[in-house]
Parts: C-alpha cells; structure tokens; sequence
C-alpha cells in the first residue's frame, strides 16, 4: 500500500503540493484529476523519486521511500511521452529495467519478448521505436513499465496523445492488465471520462491539494463543491449543489423556455436553454430528442420543468 | 588507455629531470647532426635537452621574461641584432672564448658560433625572361622599372627583415633610409610575415610574382643544395648592394642563473670543436667562425660579400625598437 | 539539489583547467606588463585602422560564407548522391592545413604561376577566397546539421500548405536554420577576427589583423603593457560575441528526436544543376587549394616521396600520432566535464569559448612566466593542445544535451538504473554522433597548425606540421617538395582520422544523415 503523508512542494511562488495526503491500496487503482499545471505530473515525478518533496513523506507497503534513488523504489513511471529510448529497439526498451535488475541478456530478451506477446506486439522486437504508431508506442511504454514488476505503477496522462477509438479500446486492456498485476496503480489525467473508466477511486486536485477523493459513483453523488461538481462533468451547478440531468422534465406543461443553442453529440444532443435569467445545459438522448419531431432550433420555447428535490448538494457546504 | 599514455608521459618527463641535464636554448632554426650531439653526452656525461623558443627574437624576449627562474642553462641563437638587449636585460653570464686560435668574427661577451649575411636573392630567371637589367643600388629600386618587384620581411615580426632594415640604415643614413623607404613603399614593396612566407608566397621563384627577396647569401647555394636534379649553377643570386648586406653573427653563452655551469662551458667549447664548426654550415646554411673549416664544395656556389652595412650591436640595442616603430609608421602606417 | 552539487563539481575540472592553463597566465603577463600602457594606443589611427579591417574582413567572411555557405548546404542536405558522407567528413579538412601551405596551394591555382592562368595574387578576391577555404567548410557542416533538424512533417506541412520548395526554404527550413547558422558564424567571426590567418598571408602585412600586432607587441617589442591591453580588448569585443553564440545555442535547443528528411536523388534538370552548382563550388572553395597541393606533391617525382622513409618523418608522424592522442583523450574528458556543467550556467557555456577569444601569443608567454620550471614540460605542451581542443567537445556535445529531453533520463531511473548508469546506457549514446563531431573538430585543431609553435619545444617533439614549416624554412625545390608531400601525407593522416572518429556506429548507420 501507499501513503503519502503531507508531503509539499513549490517552485518559487508556485504551489504543487500542499500538506498532501492520499493512500493507494494494493490492486487497487487510483486516478488524479485536476486542471492542467496543478501539480499532477511533479506529486508522480515525486513518488517515482525525480523530485524531492519539501517536506512530507512517501511510504510503500510501511517502508518510507522519501529519501531513496529513483532507482531504488520498484515504481515504475510511464510518461506522458512514453520516452522511449531512441537508439533501442522495442526489444531492447522493453528489457532496459531487466538488465539494470541485473538479468542475463538471454533472460531478459525472453521476458520482454514474452510481455511483448502478451500486448500483441509479437514480431516487433527490432523495430526502432520512432517507426512505431502511437498506440504501440504506448504499449511498449507499459511492456517495459510491467515487465520489471513494479511494486507501483504511475501512469502520467498515458493516453492523451491517442485518438479516442483507440483510447477506448486500450483503456479496456489496460483495466484488466492492472487488474491482472494487483499492483498500486496511479493515474493522472485531465480527462474524466478516463478516470472514472480505469479508476477505482478518483482524487481532485487543486493547487496542491486533493479537494475530493473517492470511488467514481460517490464523486458523482455527491460532489465536495461547486468546483468539482463542474470539473467532474456536472453542467447545472447552482449555488447549493447540481441539477442531475433526471431533474429537469420537458413537455408543453410545463412553464417556457427559451432555447439559446443546439449542439448535436455523438448520441443524442445538448441543448442551452434560459429560463427566468437562469441558464441550464441538458443533454438529450436520441429517444428523448424525438419528442420534437421538428427538432429544436435556437429562439424556439419549449416547456421545462425542474424537479428541485433531486437537487445533489455540495458535500461540503 | 589515454590516462596510462598520459600518466606514462609525466612519470617519464618527472623522471627525465632527475638526470642531470643541460637545457639548451635555440632558435627554431638550430640543427646539428644527431651523431654530433650523441657524442657530446657521452663525453661530458650530461644529457643535452634542446629547448626550440621560436624566432630568435621570441627567444631572446623569452629568456628576459624568465630571468628571474631561467627556462635554461646556455643559450644558442642570439646575434649581433639581440645581443644588446640581451645584455642590458643581464640575462647572459659573460662568457669568454676558448682560448686558442682567432676567429673570423666575435662577439662581445659572448662565444661566436657562425656567421652569414643578410641581403637581396634575385630570380635569375625572371630577369632573364623580362631581359631587365640588374638594379645597381637600392636607389634604383625605387624606380618605376622595378615597381612591384621586392619582397621585405616585416622587421617587426622576422629576423631576416630586421636585419636588412638595419643595414640600410647603416649603409644610407638614418634619414636618407627612411626615405628610402618611403619611396620603395610607393614603388609598391610587399611585406610578408617572415622569411618562409615571404620566399614560397611571393618570390617569383616559387608561388609569387616578385623577383627580388630579402633573404640569406647562402640561399643560392642552399638552393642548388636542395635542387631536384643537381644544378650546376644556381637559380637565384645574391644581390649585393651598398646599404643592402648585413652581417649576421650568432653566437653561444651562459644563462645567468642557470645551472650545470661546467657542462655548459663544455658546450659553449663543443660548438667551436672543428666537428661541429664543420657540421653547422650544411645544418643550418651559415658560415663557421673557426678559419681553416672545410665547406661543402656547394658553398662556392654561394658569393660571400665583401663588404655589409652593419650596425654595432650597443646602437642596435639602443635603437632599434625606435627605427622598427620608424619603419612601421612610414611603410605599414602611412596612408591610414 | 545532488544534482546541482555534481554539476558544480564537474564544473570545478573545466573551470580549474581554463584558469590554470588560460586565465592565469594572461593576468600574470597583465601583472608583469604593468600599467605604463603608451598613452597613444587607442588614438593611434594605423591601430585603430587595424581594428576596424580585423572586424570588417570578419564580417564580410560572414556574409559571404552565409551567402554561399547555406545553399551549398542545402543541396548537400537533401540530395543523395553517391560519396555524399564522405564529402561531409571531409569538410573538416582544410582545417587542418598549414596556412603556409594553403597558400601555396591557393597560389598554384590563382597565383602568377597558377594553372587557372588567372593571377588573383594582391587583390581583395584573394583575400576573401583565403578566408572562405577556411571558413566555408564550418558554415556548411552547421546549415546540414540544421537542416537535418527540420522534421519532414513540418516540410510536408508546408508544402501542402501551398508552399512551392522555395517558400518552403524560407518559412519553415530558414526559421530552424537560423540560430545553428548564426552560432557558426559566430564561429567565424572569431576565427577572421582574432587568427593570423590565411587572408592575411595571401595579402601581405598590409592585411594584419590586431592579433598580428599584440603578437609582435609580445614577441619582438616585450611592449607587454600594450599588447596586455590589445588583448584585453579582443577579449571583451570577441567575448562578446561568444557569449552571443552560448546564448544562441541554448536557445536552439529542440528536444527529442526529429525524423528528417532522407536525402534523396536530385530529380529534375533544376535540381541536378543546383546539385552540380554546389559541389563545383565547394570543390573550388574548398576542395581546389588541397588539390593543388596534392597534385603537386605526387608530379614532384618519387625523391620527392622518399622523405616519408627519413628518420625525421617517422618521428614526426609517430610524435603527431601520439599528442593528438593524448590531446584527444584530454580534450574528450574536459569537454564533457564541461558540456554537462554547462547545461546549467550560461556564462560556463560562453567560458568554453576562452581558449577561442584569448590572443594565443599572450597565454604562450603567459604561461613561461607563470610555470618557468614546467616550461619545456610534455605536459604542458599537451595542455595547450587540450586547451585548444577540449572547447569543440564541449561545445558539440553542449549542443547535443540540450537535445536530450529530461524524461529519458528520467525513465531509465525509474526502471531501476542509477544515475551513473542511466547516464551510460541512456544519456551517452544519444550523445554519440555529437561527441565524435566535436572530437573530429578537437582532431583538426591538434593535427593542424594553430599556436602551439608559440610555446617552447623540443626536436624530438617535432610534429608533421613543425616539419613542414622547418622544410619550408629553406630554400630550394627539393625543399619545397618535402613539405608538399608531407603536406598530403597530413592530410591522409586527417581524413583517415576523421573517418575513423566518425564512423557511424552500426546502431546509428540507418538513421545517419550528417
């Protein structure tokens, strides 16, 4: 298990982490969600040992780590980049930590070859890794991160740099490799699609701190702060709490209001709407939009009713 | 493999100052057979470490800046040009002459080793082709038939070009020397860094277009010694005029504040030894003082002047820095 | 914070060296000299006349090494042609030429005598074209190491932007270009600006720069006030310009790997005469003056080559072989130690440039005050070496650090390799190509000329380069051919050098444009 205790860190005037705490259970996968610039990536360089803290410290499985070489830990890091090595082959990146463990060569080539397999990348142990695509690169990037059996594995925005089908499906695979490893996994990433997808908690940062952390549905239920509610995906955030999307009711009973605008999504459409000088957002599904069969246009009323009961309050207030 | 060369070099270079040693000051251009030297060791014991400072005139600047803690024991190249400042730097322990027979020239408070002369080598050839007649005095290459035709050493930068700016102020008088200069500089001379550059780039002889150098008397015969086929006479020739010959003599003394006091003075002794007076005019082109040395049959080739324009060595220490920046001014500056 | 503390100790190598070897011994000539400086030095016109050709013949060799330089480069770049990586190993070849024998290979061609039947001898042209033997070559090698920083999806991009490859040229290889151009030239200037130089042999002592006068200021005159203060000057107008080009090279740095464009065959009549053009204008810039000497040394006749089999010879090559070694391995150490503290502190990265910007003449005299009892040392001739060799290393391999992004590093630490090793299995092989760079060039300075006839030596030192310049301190042909022999014999020695440091390694050769 991991814990990090207080830990701080700032650059100058710029805080990124500020009297931080968090646990990560074995097998269990944590995501770190926050806008970018708000000290995800430098709290993961801290873990891995790339930067020190100010103060505070890091523990895995109750040994303290704070003040051990990078090389020293058994996390493995994979950046957002994948940094994979220029001058190796695919082979021979996936082996690096194998060899550094001290491995004979011949070993370490048939582990890496065997993690290689197991991502489907067979046949590419020779290729030079700039000729890869993006999405093997990542997965070289995780052959060569699990291959050496990390103890933790930190994953820094590791598909933000992939189209969305394949993030889909790779974020599949990924779930189950983690699963697979019963490691402590932590994930950052700005997106929160992807973390509710992989993670099995979710902490929000802000300026250094973790303003909320908990399983996806808890967030969801019941967001610290208007803040989060907004970061978390919630569109009707009042002073109090949100509007979930089953609080508002459409039907020509209910009192006007006035379209402002119609974006169609990939399933379904959102829609903008005015109603007393507040501004709501909802998204239709496909059933729901063909109440109007005309379809909606912007400077149209429709009928809106909302249900103020099924108002989710900030936990916080 | 670079750091065990590299420690090998120190270890061997600590360990070589252990023996006893007697460091030699030369110019660049000293050569003596190896056989000579070899010899010399043997005899006297110590080891010979030939220290090369450059031009003599570098040389000569390098044992003044080091008087104090001297880079050498005995010091082999300084002439009648440097001599003086030499002296009134008192970097040079007056060292007498072996006794024995007179020699052709001397120096004072040091031993003369050789001697030669300074003057104009001319393209025979060129001449030949231009059918242009030889020119019969320095005034005469002021004129327009000899425009852009001479090439000088820079007196500031070479041993060569110092000495002919000497002689011509020896031989014309200050004034009218200047003068000279002054007009030779508007019949277009050129003036190159040094002898080598002077002699290959600009000499009509080899890369360039002027047929008339300011270089050594032997050169002919040096020439025809380092022809390709053997020559029976050689390509170019001295050109000996009033004002434009200097007599250079190099000579060999002790450093003051040097070590290895008797073998020095056997090596001040070993360079008048008739095998070395032999050896020198081949190595390094200049005459041996000694009277009576035999010389390479090539050296008939080369005409011996019989008269130079050379000044004392006390008015060239005094001043000669004044007629350089002199010369500087009037041929290098003017027109800026 | 480790970090910062075994950077300031892998300053400590470099910086102890530069002010042992470099710094000292110019203030102790300061010292030695005094104050009593001629009270007409700076109102001298003739000085200050010199002052002002030493910048302006600098900065025409700029523009004109731009001007040719950069389209010479570009087709160099990216057209294939057979004999295309040699040539590029091959640019640092004039380099290593005496300029003694430069000229002459020069006056073989536009001399009274040349071939060319075109005497050029005492005219400007020649001056110019002496520089751009030198010079061209350094302005060409840096353009084709810009221009393989140019990644080809940007160049796709713009063409399929509507560039034609002209545009292209100017909006998005120029751009790229431009700083790796502006730090060579900065190079130059510096060369031009502070060298004795061929230029100024070709056009007499008329053409001298200031260097030339600190150096007979120190040599001839012992005038050291002065030419301290000469020297001091050269150093704050030339150590700014340094300082410019650190700045430069910090600012070009582009992280990460680049997949360039691969040359490719000259396709169209367009191309294949703007491939012609440039390799004839290198060949006449670069190529004709070493030619020249080539050729004349094999038509002087089988005499002429039986100098390669004296004593003397061997001991000159054995002597060349060795210190260029040995000033290798020195300069392979310091530059390192250098380039990786260098990363850190700008003004360390502009003091790799002092052995460049200090007039060689004063640390040379410098040196003999400071250290009378190691004056004639091995060790310390092997230093200057070093000191004029080690700043290429550090600047190359500088240059190549900045192109290594921190999480390669960074990820090799995480997977369990220590500093040291992540350093050795990660860091030094992508510095490489860099290092081998820097090395050739360390290569050239020490098998060239340069100033180490300055200091003290020994007959038994006696390098190929020394034993050209004794043999052309002679008369006669047979004199004049030795040198030329030895002269090709210097320039095999080079190349096979320069072939060797750079040999790409099997890894690299697939990916090897420059």
């Amino acid at each position: 298990m991991l814990e990090l205790v207080n830990l701080c860190k700032a650059f100058g005037q710029r805080v990124v982490a500020d009297h931080l705490s968090l646990n990560v259970a074995d097998g269990e996968t944590l995501a770190l969600l926050g806008p970018s610039g708000c000290g995800k990536s430098t709290l993961l360089k801290m873990i891995a040992g790339l930067e020190r803290p100010d103060a505070g410290q890091i523990r895995l499985g109750g040994v303290d780590l704070t003040a051990l070489a990078p090389e020293a830990r058994q996390v493995a890091l994979m950046f957002q980049d994948f940094a994979l090595f220029p001058h190796l082959d695919v082979r021979d990146n996936v082996a690096f930590g194998l060899i550094e463990r001290r491995l004979p060569r011949r070993e370490a080539y048939a582990r890496a070859e065997r993690a290689l397999a197991e991502l489907g990348l067979a046949g590419y142990e020779a290729r030079r890794v700039w000729t890869l695509s993006g999405g093997e690169q990542q997965r070289v990037a995780l052959a060569r991160a699990l291959v050496t059996s990390p103890r933790l594995l930190l994953l820094d925005e590791p598909f933000s740099s992939l189209d969305a089908h394949l993030r889909q499906s790779l974020q599949a695979e990924f779930r189950r490799r983690l699963a697979a490893a019963r490691i402590p996994a932590i994930l950052v990433t700005h997106d929160r699609a992807e973390a509710f997808a992989l993670a099995d908690r979710v902490a929000v940062l802000q300026q250094g701190r973790v303003v909320q952390c908990g399983r996806p549905q808890e967030l969801l239920a019941a967001p610290r702060n208007a803040w989060v509610a907004s970061f978390i995906g919630y569109h009707n955030v009042l002073d109090d709490g949100v509007l979930p999307e089953q609080a508002f009711l459409l039907g020509p009973a209910h009192p006007p209001a006035r379209v402002e605008r119609v974006d169609s999504l990939s399933e379904g459409i959102r829609v903008e709407l005015t109603q007393q000088a507040a501004h709501f957002t909802l998204t239709l599904s496909a059933r729901e939009a063909a109440q109007f069969p005309e379809g909606l246009r912007a400077g149209q009323d429709i009928g809106l009713g909302i249900d103020r009961s099924r108002l989710i309050r900030f936990a916080g207030a | 493999m670079f750091k065990k060369v590299l420690w090998l070099a120190l270890c061997t270079s600590a360990l070589g100052a252990q023996a006893a040693e007697l460091r030699v000051l030369t110019h660049s251009s000293f050569a003596l057979s190896k056989e000579l030297l070899a010899g010399f060791e043997q005899q006297s014991g110590v080891k010979v470490v030939v220290i090369k400072a450059g031009d003599a005139g570098e040389m000569v600047n390098k044992l003044i800046l080091t008087r104090a803690n001297p880079i050498a024991d005995v010091v082999y190249g300084i002439d009648n040009t440097l001599l003086g400042k030499a002296q009134q730097a008192g970097v040079l322990e007056p060292t007498a002459s072996p006794a024995g027979a007179a020699v052709k020239q001397t120096l004072p408070g040091m031993v003369s080793v050789d001697y030669g002369y300074v003057t104009l080598n001319y393209d025979k050839a060129w001449f030949a082709k231009q059918k242009l007649a030889l020119p019969k005095s320095l005034d005469e290459l002021t004129r327009p038939a000899y425009k852009n035709l001479v090439v000088v050493e820079n007196p500031a930068t070479s041993s060569p070009g110092l000495a002919f700016l000497l002689a011509t102020v020896k031989g014309l008088g200050e004034e009218p020397a200047f003068a000279w200069w002054g007009k030779l500089r508007d019949n277009g001379v050129k003036v190159a860094k040094g002898w080598s550059e002077a002699y290959y780039t600009d000499f009509s002889k080899n890369g360039g277009s002027r047929p008339i150098v300011v270089s050594y008397a032997t050169s002919p015969a040096a020439e025809v010694f380092y022809s390709k086929q053997k020559l029976a006479e050689a390509p170019t020739g001295n050109l000996l005029l009033k004002g434009g010959v200097f007599q250079q003599v190099e000579g060999v003394a002790l450093v003051k504040g040097g070590g290895q006091k008797k073998a020095a003075r056997q090596f001040v002794d070993f360079l008048r030894s008739d095998a070395v007076q032999a050896d020198l005019p081949r190595q390094m082109w200049m005459y041996p003082v000694v009277p009576g040395v035999k010389l390479n049959p090539v050296f008939a080739l080369a005409q011996q002047p019989v008269a130079h324009d050379t000044p004392d060595s006390q008015a060239i220490a005094a001043k000669s820095a004044g007629w350089v920046s002199r010369w500087t001014r009037v041929v290098l500056k003017s027109g800026y | 914070m480790r970090a910062v503390f075994s950077r300031q100790a892998l300053a400590l190598l470099p910086l102890a060296f530069l002010i042992l070897m470099a710094l000292a011994p110019l203030a102790r000539l300061l010292y030695e000299g005094g104050g009593g400086l001629s009270a007409n030095l700076f109102f001298d016109d003739y000085l200050r006349w010199r002052l002002v050709w030493s910048l302006t013949q600098a900065a025409v060799t700029c523009v004109l090494a731009l001007a040719i330089g950069l389209p010479l480069a570009w087709a160099l770049a990216r057209f294939a042609f057979p004999g295309r990586v040699l040539i590029l190993r091959l640019l640092l070849l004039p380099f290593v030429m005496p300029t003694l024998v430069a000229a002459l290979g020069v006056l073989a061609l536009f001399g009274p005598h040349g071939v060319t039947g075109l005497n050029l001898q005492d005219t400007p042209w020649l001056l110019l074209y002496g520089n751009l033997f030198y010079n061209l070559p350094l302005v060409i090698r840096a353009a084709c190491e810009a221009l393989a920083t140019v990644p080809a999806s940007r160049l796709a991009a713009a063409r399929t932007l509507g560039c034609t490859a002209w545009r292209a040229f100017w909006r998005v290889e120029w751009p790229v270009a431009r700083p790796w151009l502006a730090s060579a030239l900065c190079l130059v200037f510096l060369y031009c600006f502070s060298g004795f130089g061929l230029a100024l042999l070709l056009g007499g002592q008329r053409y001298a720069t200031v260097e030339v006068e600190i150096y007979s200021l120190v040599a001839y005159e012992l005038n050291l006030a002065d030419a301290g203060a000469l020297a001091l000057l050269l150093l704050c107008l030339s150590g700014g310009v340094a300082f410019g080009y650190a700045w430069l090279e910090r600012r070009l740095a582009t992280p990460g790997k680049v997949e360039p464009l691969p040359p490719r065959p000259a396709a169209t009549l367009a191309e294949r005469t703007l491939l012609a053009g440039a390799l004839v204008l290198l060949a006449l810039f670069a190529a004709a003056p070493l030619l020249a000497v080539a050729g004349r040394a094999l038509s002087a006749g089988v005499e002429a080559w039986a100098v390669l089999g004296e004593g003397d010879t061997l001991a000159a090559l054995a002597n060349t072989l060795r210190f260029s070694a040995l000033a290798l391995g020195a300069a392979a150490v310091l530059g390192l130690a250098h380039a990786l503290a260098a990363q850190r502190w700008l003004w360390l990265r502009a003091a790799a440039f002092l052995p460049f910007v200090l007039s060689p003449v004063c640390v040379a005299f410098g040196l003999l005050l400071l250290y009378p009892g190691w004056s004639a040392s091995l060790a310390l001739l092997l230093g200057a070496y070093a000191l004029l060799a080690y700043p290429f290393v550090a600047k190359s391999v500088a240059a190549a650090l900045d192109g290594v992004p921190p999480q390669w590093p960074q990820a090799a630490r995480t997977l369990g390799a220590s500093a040291p090793r992540a350093f050795a299995r990660v860091v030094w092989p992508l510095l490489q190509p860099a290092f081998r760079r820097g090395l050739a060039f360390a290569a050239a300075t020490a098998l060239g000329e340069f100033a180490v006839t300055l200091f003290l030596s020994r007959p038994e030192w006696t390098t190929l380069t020394t034993l050209i310049y004794q043999r052309l301190g002679r008369p006669g042909a047979a004199s004049l051919d030795a040198a030329l022999v030895l002269s090709s014999v210097l320039m095999l020695f080079a190349v096979s050098a320069f072939v060797i440091i750079e040999w790409p390694a099997r890894r690299d050769r697939d990916s090897d444009h420059a």
